[in-house]
């Protein structure tokens, strides 16, 4: 246990040098939710006048609305790294160094979600105080923002589950992100983040109902517009469990297969 | 007594159904020496040296790396095997020293020592002043030889190199086989796969030459060159004057104490030549130049060689090795090409 320790610790530490010296690394994931920020809520502001948005969200800024969803589509777009990362390393020959030496095979997985959750932390904080400079106000205070990013780099490890499971099926780096970008956008409408659930149409509400979006979207978004609301956050705990368990596990044990 | 490493029986691999990439090879190591495993490119040697060293499963056979199997007893050959594979598994973004610090936390030393070893292998590989810049800026002889000792942080029993010096500068080349001879006489057994019969011949104590998955034939570079039994005489003749050659080629088969004439109009010894292959080539030269004399036969150059591995290579599977070399395979960042 106290080998695997140092052995993710290492690797962990491995993927925040490479990153550190590669900054633009971390902007790159950004420009995508940050255009959406600067523009999609400007262009939509005025849904904020809708009296039912209103009631339904408690706000009547949708930009503050909005905020939960930059997030989790910095979330998403950050998760997607940990699977390219990892094809890059079975492209350069860094793989069967690892897989040579006498390490847990896990380990090599654990260090990078570690790394990737490290940067999502970041990246929200950064999203965070633009949001702020933009008149987004957060009601849970400093405490909330702790819990945001908990929350983020707890769902950003069970996210990143995919982009390893794509990425170790097909060992290109083209294909886990096209697989990512592609899934990314059709969650995000089909859930709570762009527009509270009462205002989608009955089809799409079912499907946000099952999407894991939604509940990570209305813990964020309660946590911004109201405070501290238990049952919200207690959904998005189950929801990233679920997640997690299903995408790590099947990346652990087909990292396991393809590489004992 | 000489005691042996690795055991390799009857080993198959095939990939997918029906792609047999390595096809019922046998074959010992013995403790303390440079194994060579030469062939061309796809003649299963980056296969085999990935079983050997745990990396891919085999189809059938069996192989043990110091008495213990590949398959069962997995963890503990890894701890006493090093490897360093042809795409050279370093990272771009950390520093020399960072990538050797890395590998000693794989390997689970702790951190006083692994700084001295670190110092001590960085200086081996002449890298000390280098050591704090960052791979990016490495040739590719640099990246090759920090691969090298990162190989050997753990001091395995055995190394395992496969290809350790293709793409490389003609110094660099000298700077690894120094490397491996070094490493060598103190004492650490290594295996080594190579497309170039110079370096086979240069370092290996033993070799196999290997050819679409079969070993073609064994032994010492001395032991395999003795198999083709003879010299080589090279006669070149002007590019246009074909009926000199023809009429060499004639008196040649009719002197004593020839083998074989052949005759090539290729680009295999140059546009119009004669090889003749004899025992004892020193002595049949002065009958070769007397005879074209007396002939009247003007032969433009003359050359005389001792019989090379690529020569053995040609005999047992009638395909020359003379690789071109393949520039891009290390190339700055070392990514394999897709």
């Amino acid at each position: 246990m106290m080998e695997m320790i140092s052995e993710v610790g290492a690797i962990f530490m491995r993927w925040n040098k490479k990153l550190v010296r590669q900054p633009i690394l971390i902007f790159f994931n950004l420009i995508q939710p940050l255009v959406w920020f600067l523009l999609f809520t400007q262009a939509f502001s005025a849904i904020g006048n809708i009296p039912t948005f209103q009631l339904l969200t408690g706000t009547s800024s949708y930009i503050t609305f909005f905020t939960a969803a930059v997030i989790i589509q910095t979330i998403a777009s950050s998760a997607l790294n940990a699977g390219i990362g990892l094809v890059n390393d079975f492209d350069s020959g860094f793989m069967d160094k690892m897989r040579v030496a006498p390490i847990n095979k896990s380990s090599i997985l654990f260090g990078r979600l570690f790394s990737s959750a490290l940067t999502t932390v970041v990246q929200v904080a950064i999203i965070l105080v633009i949001g702020l400079a933009l008149g987004v106000n957060i009601a849970s205070g400093i405490l909330g923002v702790i819990v945001i990013f908990v929350l983020a780099a707890l769902f950003g490890i069970a996210w990143s589950g995919i982009s390893l499971f794509v990425a170790l099926n097909t060992k290109n780096a083209e294909t886990t992100l096209s697989v990512g970008l592609l899934t990314t956008f059709p969650l995000l409408f089909l859930s709570a983040s762009v527009m509270p659930t009462g205002l989608l149409p009955s089809w799409v509400q079912q499907v946000a109902k099952v999407n894991p979006f939604t509940y990570i979207a209305e813990a964020f978004q309660s946590l911004i517009i109201k405070g501290f609301v238990w049952t919200n956050i207690q959904n998005a705990l189950i929801a990233i469990l679920i997640v997690g368990v299903l995408s790590l596990g099947a990346s652990i044990l087909l990292f396991r297969r393809k590489i004992s | 007594m000489e005691e042996n490493i690795v055991t390799v029986e009857d080993l198959h691999k095939t990939y997918g159904k029906d792609v047999l990439a390595v096809d019922g090879i046998t074959f010992t190591v013995k403790k303390g020496e440079i194994f060579g495993f030469l062939g061309p490119n796809g003649a299963g040697k980056s296969t085999t040296i990935k079983i050997l060293t745990t990396l891919l499963e085999k189809s059938s056979g069996k192989v043990t790396i110091d008495e213990l199997d590949v398959d069962d007893d997995q963890a503990k050959v890894r701890r006493i095997i090093g490897y360093s594979s042809q795409e050279v598994g370093v990272d771009d973004d950390l520093t020399a020293r960072e990538n050797l610090l890395l590998q000693c936390s794989f390997h689970h030393i702790p951190k006083e020592k692994a700084k001295a070893k670190v110092e001590e292998l960085l200086k081996t590989v002449r890298l000390a002043e280098a050591a704090d810049r960052r791979l990016r800026t490495f040739s590719g002889g640099m990246r090759k030889r920090l691969d090298l000792a990162s190989a050997l942080v753990s001091e395995p029993k055995i190394l395992f190199l496969d290809e350790p010096t293709t793409g490389l500068d003609p110094q660099s080349r000298q700077d690894i086989w120094e490397y491996i001879v070094r490493l060598n006489r103190q004492g650490m057994t290594i295996f080594l796969t190579t497309q170039y019969m110079e370096e086979a011949d240069r370092l290996a104590g033993r070799l196999c030459i290997v050819d679409q998955g079969k070993i073609v034939a064994e032994g010492t570079p001395n032991e395999l060159k003795a198999q083709i039994g003879a010299d080589k005489i090279t006669l070149h003749f002007k590019a246009d004057d074909f009926s000199s050659c023809d009429k060499a080629k004639e008196l040649m088969s009719k002197l004593p104490g020839i083998q074989e004439v052949g005759q090539c109009r290729d680009g295999l010894v140059s546009e119009n030549g004669l090889t003749i292959m004899t025992k004892n080539g020193s002595s049949m030269v002065t009958q070769v130049v007397r005879a074209m004399d007396s002939a009247g036969i003007n032969v433009e150059q003359l050359t005389l060689s001792a019989p090379t591995l690529d020569e053995v290579f040609l005999k047992l599977t009638g395909k020359t090795l003379n690789v071109v070399e393949r520039k891009e395979a290390v190339g700055a960042r070392g990514r394999r090409r897709r």
